[in-house]
């Protein structure tokens, strides 16, 4: 065999094997994606056209002899012959030619096509297959697609491990951190975390039922310590201070009550989907909304946060 | 023959063969310093982080661009046209003191331009537009360094002693009208010291600033129209121009095909204008102009393949020079990388292969296919093919020239190979959903996974900067140490060992 | 006839600017007028945001970063709604970009906040492991060039006819106006005033300091414009 042909042959498989490998590799890959095949179809027919046509005229020039009959004139002792048009690539030139005329006028006309239409065409697709394949999801595949979620859209600001990067963000392995209640108590809070317009007062207003003075700053440590240590009743003071001021609103055990005040003591899908439809600044800084997740993918993902500090 | 001039001047191809070297080695440079950067961040410092405004990826990469596209790119077709012009126009630029001293005139405001814009891009003032990043007061020493080159292009012509115009003058022709056209109506903008404030103040803020006379998806029309056809005019036509000269001068064949060359000509000056919207597919402009865009771009294949078959060939029966010189092969490998970046093209121009292609790094790997292979090939055949002419010495190292051409080669390879993988990868995970209907991938998983071909880039990239460097070392042997010629070579450039 | 071109320079030149003119024309021309409308909601940006967009600007972000977003699925669930054609009708210029090494911004200030881009600027790859982004520590010194930006803002008012002072629709039915200084030192408090706003939200102590003693450094200018991008 000649050895052009193997290279080209050589050159055709490494190509095209580098790309099958890599997009073998990815958790996309071509899936029916009709998008994904057309583009491996592109890029399969590039190397092949080209190695294919270089090779045509690559013989041409190995194996033909220069003839034709040459102009009058030279330039710079430059020749030129009066060949004939190279008959596969006039035909093809003309071919195109039509073929273009057709698209614009017959085949597709001038606003046939809407890239809006099609985009409006896919999601009504892509939700009425959710709506069947997903919207029932429960328990451990429920908190496995909150994985998925946390994994795309949270991990930049709340770390892969969800740790919060070193205080860049909440850390979501624990409810609360005694900083964050700490502010909260001094500076009151208003969050819409019960879902709607509820905000709790700053020290000005948070009463020591017991003492039936207003939170000192001993009771604040105290309780914001309790809290972040998930309620460890070996704290005495900061038990108390959490009976006398806190319980009222959160719950004896701080799990919260309905339209009043939301759980401290542990995480649920409810607060975490309050969270993202509503944003939270806080001490750390702010959390955005996150519209554009849907509702189960927000409960999805409210699941994953509480499993994480329910361990 | 008595109606030849007895020789030519070559002062100012010189001149421009000097810049198209030395802004060569910069803009590289700076192109492998960019692809390292991608591959290991910590490079963005490398100047210690005091310095790393200047010396970040998104500082030098303008500064890149404009350095090959406008510095090495545009010095070639300077000192081609200079060379070329007068021995196809059989005149000698020395018969006219007024055109010699406008020639030089526009290189030496060349020069300063080039120093304006290299110090405004690192200083960060541009417009943002790419390829057409430079502030008025640049634009405006541009548009005199153009119109300088223009009225010398049609003065020789004037003067010519050949009635008919070769083929690479059309396609000079057109570069020169086609620059022209895309940079003014790309640049007009506003500059903001025009503004006077309700208090009565003027001139406020920088005085170099400017804002476009477009506003959002008319900027990006117009921007995408000149973006495009720079390609066009700047990386393809003028590039056409010099192989239609220095293959056959070089291999002393004549042209395989009048007709093919005219309808080549023609049918590119005619659809390239049209192909633009491809770079704006679904993006917010209309439906039927970016479906003009992709059709265009596919009907496009033919005239550009048009050109590098006539080339190709031109070369039939004399596969021995093929083999047997390398600054031969320069130029079949050139027009072999230019069909197959304009067949890359179309195929990345169809609107479902852009919606993958696009935005990634498969585009990167189309322009360098385009511009390494075929653009950077050419420029340096040419220099090569020039330099015994014009110093009458012969090339300085035959081998040298050889391995350059290998090394490049590979360089070349591993950096579409590189890029190609990159782009479809990551343009797969871009689109990708999991089993739960949600995005598979989050942003960074899309970054992470190219280290390895951002790496692979970086090598061929360095190789490629190696053989330019063997290539700028060869011409400066050649014209300090080459072999003194006697006359003149009719064809296949002497070179030594 | 094309031999007789061949010999005749002027007409060739006539005959190549014809052929390559008009398809320019036809392609750019017709949708002209009706790009430039501004959709409902879509302001003006006021002094600082402006300014940080001449940031954005100056450090070529958008080699990087595209503000695009494409219809499509996967690129409206990570990035929020399909861009549309008004609401870029006071961006001079565009800034769609044509690299995504990093992600799309169109919508950024939907789902990123100001005290995070304070961290990620300063040093990406601590807030976003493996992120090649350049660290942009220049930003929490240099200061921003409000007066350029004020000189901006009246060249596209008095030239483009962008509405500053003037009330705006936004989708809620309400209207809102986006104030522009009567000078260049009522500009200069115009955005200061901003600034302050927005600092409030950060923690670097030294940037909080600039601002306090009246000065704008580029991080904040290029924040607001990052938050102004929804
Ligand atoms: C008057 C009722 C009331 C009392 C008393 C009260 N809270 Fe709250 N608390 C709320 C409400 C309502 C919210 C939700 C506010 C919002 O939407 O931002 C809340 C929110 C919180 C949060 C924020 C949760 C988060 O995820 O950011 C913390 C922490 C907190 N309370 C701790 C306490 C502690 C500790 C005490 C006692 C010192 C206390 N609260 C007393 C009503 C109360
Ligand atoms: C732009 C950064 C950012 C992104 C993205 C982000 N968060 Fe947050 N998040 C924060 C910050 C900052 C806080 C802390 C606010 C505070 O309390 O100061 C926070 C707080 C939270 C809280 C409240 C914790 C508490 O104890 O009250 C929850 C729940 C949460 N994030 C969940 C998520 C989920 C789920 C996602 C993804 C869908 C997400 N976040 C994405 C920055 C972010
Ligand atoms: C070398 C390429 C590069 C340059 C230049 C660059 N970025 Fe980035 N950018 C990235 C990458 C990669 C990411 C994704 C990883 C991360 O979040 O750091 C990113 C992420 C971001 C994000 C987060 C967006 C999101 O959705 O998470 C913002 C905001 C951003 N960049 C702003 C900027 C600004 C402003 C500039 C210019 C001053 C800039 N970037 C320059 C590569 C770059
Ligand atoms: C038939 C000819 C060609 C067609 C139809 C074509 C088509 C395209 C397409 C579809 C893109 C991508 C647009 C996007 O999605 O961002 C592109 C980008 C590009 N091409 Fe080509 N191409 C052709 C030939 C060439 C050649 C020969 C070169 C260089 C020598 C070249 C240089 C470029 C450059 C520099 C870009 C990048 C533009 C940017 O900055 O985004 N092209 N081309
Ligand atoms: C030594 C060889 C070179 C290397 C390593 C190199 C590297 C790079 C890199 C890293 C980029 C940025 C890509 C990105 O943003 O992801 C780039 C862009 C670009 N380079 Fe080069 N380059 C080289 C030579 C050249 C030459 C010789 C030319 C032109 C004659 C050129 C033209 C361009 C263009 C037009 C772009 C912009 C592409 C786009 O926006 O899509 N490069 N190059
Ligand atoms: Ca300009
Ligand atoms: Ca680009
Ligand atoms: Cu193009």
């Amino acid at each position: 065999m000649n050895k052009l042909y193997l290279w080209g042959i050589i050159v055709t498989i490494a190509m095209l094997g580098a790309t099958y490998l890599s997009v073998g590799m990815s958790k996309g890959g071509i899936n029916g994606d009709i998008v994904n095949m057309l583009a491996i179809a592109g890029a399969v027919a590039l190397v092949i056209i080209t190695v294919f046509v270089v090779i045509k005229y690559v013989r041409q020039m190995q194996t033909d002899t220069a003839e034709g009959e040459l102009a009058d004139e030279s330039w710079d002792n430059i020749g030129e012959y009066k060949n004939p048009l190279p008959f596969g690539w006039a035909i093809m030139f003309l071919g195109t030619m039509i073929w273009g005329m057709w698209y614009m006028l017959v085949g597709y006309p001038v606003n046939a096509y809407s890239q809006i239409g099609e985009y409006n065409e896919d999601v009504a697709a892509h939700n009425a297959k959710f709506n069947t394949q997903y919207a029932s999801i429960t328990g451990d595949r429920l908190i496995e697609m909150g994985e998925s979620v946390f994994l795309a859209e949270c991990k930049v600001c709340h770390g892969l491990s969800a740790d919060g990067i070193d205080g860049k963000a909440a850390n979501l392995n624990v409810r609360l951190e005694a900083n964050t209640v700490k502010h909260v108590i001094e500076n009151g809070s208003n969050n819409q975390l019960l879902g709607s317009e509820m905000p709790m007062p700053d020290r000005n207003g948070l009463f020591n039922m017991n003492s039936g003075a207003l939170i000192t700053d001993a009771e604040i440590a105290a309780v914001s310590a309790y809290v972040a240590d998930g309620m460890d009743a070996s704290n005495k003071a900061g038990a108390e201070a959490f009976a006398g001021v806190c319980a009222s609103c959160h719950g004896p055990d701080g799990m919260g009550m309905e339209y009043v005040a939301p759980s401290i003591a542990a995480f649920n899908p409810t607060l975490v989907t309050n969270v993202l439809n509503h944003g939270k600044k806080g001490v750390i800084g702010t959390m955005p909304a996150f519209e554009r997740l849907n509702a189960k993918q927000k409960e999805a993902v409210g699941a994953y946060i509480t499993s994480l500090s329910a361990k | 023959m008595e109606n030849r001039p007895l020789g030519y001047d070559y002062t100012v191809a010189k001149m421009f063969m000097l810049t198209t070297i030395v802004l060569g080695i910069v803009g590289m440079l700076i192109g492998v310093i960019l692809a390292f950067e991608l591959a290991f961040p910590s490079i963005n410092t490398i100047l210690g982080s005091g310095l790393a405004e200047y010396t970040n990826f998104s500082r030098l990469r303008p500064l890149h661009t404009d350095a090959v596209i406008f510095g090495f790119t545009i010095s070639g077709v300077f000192a081609t046209w200079y060379y070329v012009g007068q021995r196809v126009l059989k005149v000698n630029m020395a018969e006219s003191p007024l055109l010699m001293f406008l020639g030089k005139l526009q290189f030496w405001l060349y020069v300063v331009t080039v120093a304006a814009v290299v110090v405004s891009l690192l200083a960060g003032v541009t417009t943002s537009k790419e390829y057409a990043e430079f502030e008025w007061p640049i634009d405006l020493a541009i548009v005199v360094v153009w119109v300088l080159f223009g009225v010398n292009m049609f003065g020789l012509i004037g003067m010519r002693r050949e009635k008919s115009l070769y083929i690479s003058v059309w396609y000079y022709i057109a570069t020169f009208l086609g620059i022209a056209m895309l940079y003014l109506f790309n640049n007009m903008e506003v500059p903001t010291m025009l503004a006077t404030s309700a208090a009565g103040e003027t001139g406020i803020g920088s005085w170099y600033h400017s804002v476009s006379m477009y506003a959002g998806t008319n900027d990006a029309l117009v921007q995408w129209w000149y973006g495009h056809n720079a390609v066009a005019f700047g990386f393809t036509v003028p590039i056409v121009a010099m192989i239609y000269y220095f293959l056959p001068k070089e291999s002393g064949q004549a042209i395989y095909s009048y007709k093919l060359s005219l309808l080549s000509f023609w049918g590119l000056m005619f659809v390239y204008l049209w192909a633009g919207g491809h770079h704006l597919l679904f993006s917010t402009v209309p439906d039927w102009m970016q479906t003009m865009g992709s059709i265009f771009s596919i009907v496009l294949i033919l005239p550009s393949w048009g050109s590098a078959i006539n080339m190709l060939l031109t070369m039939k029966g004399e596969w021995q020079q093929v083999a047997a010189s390398p600054l031969i092969k320069f130029m079949v490998l050139g027009s072999t990388f230019y069909m197959f970046s304009t067949l890359e093209g179309p195929i990345q121009a169809i609107k479902s292969v852009n919606a993958i292609a696009h935005f990634t790094d498969w585009i990167v790997g189309h322009v360098h296919d385009g511009v390494l292979g075929w653009v950077g090939f050419m420029i340096m055949a040419a220099l090569y093919h020039m330099a015994p002419r014009v110093f009458k010495r012969e090339i300085y190292s035959k081998s040298l020239m050889a391995s350059q051409f290998w090394i490049q080669t590979l360089g070349v390879v591993l950096y579409f190979t590189s890029m190609w993988i990159a782009g479809i990868t990551q343009g797969m995970m871009w689109r990708a959903h999991d089993e739960f209907g949600n995005l598979a991938y989050s942003f960074i998983d899309t970054v992470t996974v190219l280290h390895p071909y951002y790496a692979i880039r970086g090598v061929g990239g360095l190789l490629y900067l190696i053989g330019f460097l063997m290539f700028a070392y060869n011409i400066y042997k050649t014209m300090t140490a080459g072999k003194p010629l006697e006359k003149e070579p009719a064809n296949a450039s002497p070179m030594g060992a | 006839m094309f031999h007789w071109l061949e010999k005749n320079p002027f007409f060739f030149a006539v005959g190549v600017f014809v052929t390559i003119a008009f398809a320019g024309l036809i392609e750019i021309v017709p949708n002209f007028a009706e790009a430039s409308r501004p959709v409902i909601g879509t302001t003006p940006y006021s002094t600082l945001e402006l300014a940080g967009r001449n940031v954005y600007i100056k450090n070529s972000c958008n080699a990087c970063h595209s503000q695009l977003i494409r219809p499509f699925k996967s690129e409206t669930d990570r990035y929020g709604h399909y861009s549309l054609s008004g609401e870029y009708a006071f961006d001079r210029p565009f800034l769609w970009g044509s690299k995504r090494t990093g992600p799309d911004l169109h919508r950024v200030g939907n789902y990123r906040t100001t005290d995070w881009h304070e961290n990620h600027m300063k040093d990406p790859a601590a807030v976003v492991p493996g992120s090649i982004m350049p660290k942009y520590t220049w930003m929490y010194t240099n200061l921003a060039d409000i007066d350029t930006a004020f000189a901006e803002q009246l060249t596209v008012n008095q030239f483009f006819a962008v509405p500053y002072n003037k009330p705006v629709p936004m989708k809620d039915g309400s209207t809102t106006v986006v104030k522009m200084g009567g000078s260049v030192a009522e500009a200069n408090a115009l955005a200061l005033a901003e600034a302050k706003e927005i600092v409030k939200d950060m923690k670097d102590q030294d940037v909080k300091d600039a601002v306090a003693s009246g000065k704008i450094p580029e991080i904040v200018a290029l924040i607001a414009y990052m938050n102004s991008l929804k």
